[in-house]
Formats: structure tokens, sequence, C-alpha cells
């Protein structure tokens, strides 16, 4: 049956990480995961969960002293699409060729231009309507037009540069002034295309792209975020990639990270604002409430290694993944026990992740954990820690260590099957397996 | 000076092992650099350092081929690390592979 999957699974993998447009949308992305996570400290900072920490410092700094942690929080959350753009823009523009900086530049100008830039329900004294771009349109609501605009831009500007259509300059020009106009004629046609699509969408119902993308796509995919099967497949399917050795989210996020990034800056944005969360299935919950210790939460097994293996290759395993579990890498657990096509580990593998979130889902819905305030935390953050920080509230943290020993306890007869098979492995002598032993490291040069 | 690079999916387990290596490395005083990078910055890192071989972590052996031809023409080999030395984070027979594998080419 494992073969028959890895058939599937092996493949499809290959197919969603190297296609051109999915890399580059979760690449592009990755751009802005730092700028998040540093703006989420700046959020944290702002909203300690600590009760009389806000009064403390509001009679150092004054009543509004949130307000200038804010500046922050916005040019990152608040132009999230923006970043998203550039970043698209950058890597499907390398991936079809071009200079990423020149997809970067014409994507982002692409977005601007279907941005509403006069806001007609703001008026200064003079009865002018203010002009600029907003945030509510930069920010989360904007992320799939964003991956949209990226795409189709770079698009045109390529299609239109490999047919060869700049401007002929005669013999003798230098090349310096001739690259500088290369782009001239293709950033011309993706700019007139982006600006008739503004005219087209002005006179639909919607007016603005935006609201279109908005209402038609991004408002059903974020209801598939919302609903509860979602976060259970997400975990399940990057648990699945994980078992045939291949790193799970890496693959699950090309189609899962947008829509969790969608989430979680909407209830950051709601946090920010002091309204109501909405989303449970933020980033930070996939995160931090379904696997502690990396992909299928082997921080309980390498608890187990440690404290109850009997065999040598257990305590050493234990000893080696213990540090790097902790801050949620476990590829020595993965590779090393294996975990890879391992019959008897793989049902409690597959089965911690989707217990621990079927369980955090429960508890967020009952109001024992708040739900995540949209602060991201980077994925190495310890547990106890990355519980509490994210949502604001210590319970999660202990929460969380309630959930790993939960997972202990799941593991713990499957674990046994396996400390006791190498125990007696261990007694068999050893055999060599290839000639990498003699290989002697005293006398290496190199050419 | 050789430069053996890791790729994994964000360049955390890699570097653990990278950094195994580098100490077995340095132990014999072997003109050897390895370094570990995610696989989102691979074509950066290989255009700017022109690394003498990559190795991928397991994790990502699904980018073995596509990385590859792409690395063919520079004559950069690119091998996948073995399962057990990567999860036993055993950097002497990591590199002794790599090495392995430069005298290889180095021969040819």
């Amino acid at each position: 049956m494992f073969d028959k999957l890895e058939k599937i699974l092996g493949p499809v993998a290959v197919k969603l990480s190297s296609n051109k447009v999915l890399t580059a949308i979760r690449d592009g992305f990755l751009v802005a995961t730092p700028l998040i996570i540093v703006a989420s400290i700046f959020l944290v900072v702002a909203n300690f969960p600590i009760p009389g920490y806000s009064e403390f410092l509001a009679r150092i700094f004054g009543e509004n002293w949130e307000g200038y942690l804010d500046s922050v929080v916005n040019s990152t959350f608040g132009v999230v699409a923006l970043l998203g753009v550039i970043g698209i823009g950058y890597y499907y523009g390398k991936a079809r060729g071009i200079e990423g900086i020149a997809g970067a530049a014409v994507s982002l100008v692409a977005f601007l231009i279907l941005s509403p830039q006069s806001h007609p329900f703001f008026v200064n004294q003079d009865g002018k309507s203010f002009r600029g771009f907003a945030f509510s349109n930069l920010g989360s609501a904007g992320l799939f037009l964003a991956m949209i605009t990226a795409l189709i831009s770079v698009s045109i500007f390529v299609k239109i540069k490999d047919r060869g259509w700049t401007i002929k300059l005669p013999e003798g020009v230098p090349p310096a002034v001739i690259n500088s106009f290369a782009a001239l004629i293709p950033s011309m046609f993706v700019m007139l295309t982006f600006f008739v699509v503004r005219l087209v969408f002005n006179f639909t119902e919607y007016k603005y792209a935006h609201d279109f993308i908005y209402k038609v796509l991004q408002t059903p995919l974020m209801g598939f975020g919302q609903s509860l099967i979602f976060e259970p497949i997400y975990q399940f399917l990057s648990t699945l990639f994980w078992f045939f050795g291949i790193n799970g989210p890496a693959v699950t996020n090309t189609i899962f990270g947008p829509i969790h990034l969608a989430l979680t800056t909407e209830n950051l944005t709601a946090f920010n604002a002091g309204q109501p969360l909405p989303n449970i299935f933020t980033g930070p919950f996939g995160d931090f409430f379904g696997n502690f210790g990396g992909g299928g939460s082997t921080l309980s097994l390498v608890l187990l290694m440690l404290f109850a293996g009997k065999s040598q290759r257990m305590k050493k395993l234990g000893k080696l993944s213990i540090v790097p579990g902790i801050f949620g890498i476990n590829e020595m657990v993965i590779f090393g026990l294996p975990v890879v096509l391992n019959p008897i580990i793989v049902i409690p593998f597959l089965l911690v992740p989707l217990v621990n979130i079927i369980l955090s889902t429960i508890a967020t819905v009952i109001g024992i954990i708040p739900y995540t305030t949209g602060a991201s935390l980077p994925w190495t953050t310890p547990l106890f820690f990355s519980g509490w920080l994210s949502t604001g509230s210590i319970i999660a943290g202990f929460f969380q260590i309630g959930l790993v020993a939960l997972g202990c306890l799941i593991y713990y007869p499957f674990f046994k099957v396996l400390d006791n098979q190498y125990l007696k492995d261990e007694t068999k002598p050893i055999e060599e397996k290839d000639d990498l032993n003699d290989i002697s490291l005293e006398d290496i040069s190199f050419d | 000076m050789k430069r053996i690079y890791l790729f994994c999916n964000a360049g955390m387990s890699t570097s653990l092992v990278a950094k195994k290596m580098q100490e077995v490395a340095d132990s014999y005083k072997l003109p050897i650099e390895v370094k570990a990078f995610p696989d989102h910055k691979l074509d950066i890192t290989v255009e700017e350092f022109h690394p003498d071989i990559i190795l991928l972590g397991p994790q990502v052996k699904f980018k073995l081929e596509e990385t590859r031809v792409k690395y063919k023409s520079k004559g950069i080999p690119v091998e996948v690390i073995d399962l057990e030395d990567y999860g036993n984070v055993d950097g002497e027979r990591i590199l002794k592979r790599a090495i392995k594998i430069l005298k290889e080419k180095e021969a040819k």
C-alpha cells in the first residue's frame, strides 16, 4: 500500500514544487515572512499578555504609546499585498527568465494601477475627495489580487519581450542605452493592459478589481479556510508527505499557504482595531497547535526515546534530537529512527497532529484558549512560549504542554515495539555497508 | 578551498549537518567550507559562490532531477544525502562521500 501511495505522492510533490506559478507564489510570500515576524514582535510588545502591563507603560510613555508601535505594524501587515506582489513578481520573473527586479517593478505598478486612488467618502475642507492608496486595499484583502496581478503582468512582460518587440536603435548606440530601452515596450504593454482592466471594472457593478477578486475568489477560498475541515486536511497531508521523506509543508504550503496568510492577516487587522477575531485556522495556529517538535508532533516521541528508551539506538537518537526538537526541527527523527516508510510508527505519526489540531480547535471554539491574534512568530519558537504569545493567553501555553503529554501516551505502545526490536538487533554483529570507512581524511588534497 | 553547500527547505536541519561536517573537516585541517541554505535561495547562492558540490537534504530529494539538469552544464555535481547518515547527523560519513565525489570529478 505504501508503494502505491509513494507512487502517487512522489510525483505530486515534484509537480507542485516544480510548478513555476506555485513556487513563485510560495517563495514570493516568503519575502514577507521575516518582516511580518518582526512586526509581530512590535505587536506583542504593544499588547503583552500580562495584566497591568499596558497601564504601567501608559504611565511612562503617555496614553497613546501603542500608536507609535502601530506605524511599524501598518507598514508590514497593512501592506502585505504589496509585499506579496513584489515578491511574487520577483520570483516569477526570475523563473520566466527576466530580471527579478524588473518582474517585481511591473507587478507593483500593475497592482497600483488597479487600486482605488481616490476616496469620495473622505473630503477635505474644500470638498475635494482624499487621494492616495488605502491600507484596506493593500493589506490582507488585496492578497489574492496581488498574486494574480503579479503572475499576469510578468507573463505579459515576458511574452512581449520574447517576441522581440523592442525599440530598434541605429548602429553605434551604446549597449547600455539599448538595454535601458529594452524593457520599455514590454512595460508599456503591461501598463496599458492593466489600465484597460481598470477601466473595464469601472463599468461593472464591482467598480474595482479588488472588490471583484475579493468577492469572487478570496471570500470563497477563505470560507474553505474557515471550514472545520481545512486545518485537519492541511495537517494530514503535510504529515503524509513527511512519512515519505518529503518536506510536507514545503509541498502543501504551495496551496494552503496563501489562504493561511490571508486568514492570519485578517485576524491581525481585527486585533489591531480591537474587533472580535474572525478566524481560528491562522498560520500560527497551524504552526503551533498541530505539531510539537516538527512534523508528526515528534517531540512526544523524542521525550519517550530520552526517558523510556532501552536500546542504545533510541537513547542516542533521543539525545541527538531533543534540542533541535524543542525548536521544531526533527529531520533527525524522521530519517534516523526512521519514520520514513516505517509501518509501525506511521500510525501515531499521522494520528497525533490530527488529535492535536482537533482538540485545539475544540478548545478554541468553547473558549478554553483564545483565538490566535495573528501575531506571527518564527515557526522555530519553542512550545509554551509559542502558544502564549500567539494567543496572548498563558493558558494556551499550558494547553500545548498537555497535548505533548497526550502525544507521549499515543506514541508509547508503538515506540515500545520499535525499541524492543532495536534492542534485539543490537546483540547482532554490525555489518559494513559500503567503503566510506576506508576513506582516510588524514591526507586529502585538492588540485 | 572546496565549497560543499547543503540545501533543504529552510536550511535549518542541514545547518546542523553542515556544522558537524565543518567540524570534521577542520579537525583534519582540510581546505573545505561547508554551509547550509534554504532551497529557495539555491540559484542565487550558486550564482554568487559557485560551490564545488551541491548536497540536498533527503526531505527535498524531489528537487534532485530539476537541480541536476540545471547545473550539469556548469559541472557541479548534485547529490542527495543518505537518509541514515542525515538522521544520525553523521558529519564524517557525509563529508567522506562528498570528498569521494569531488575526487572522482577531479579524476575525470
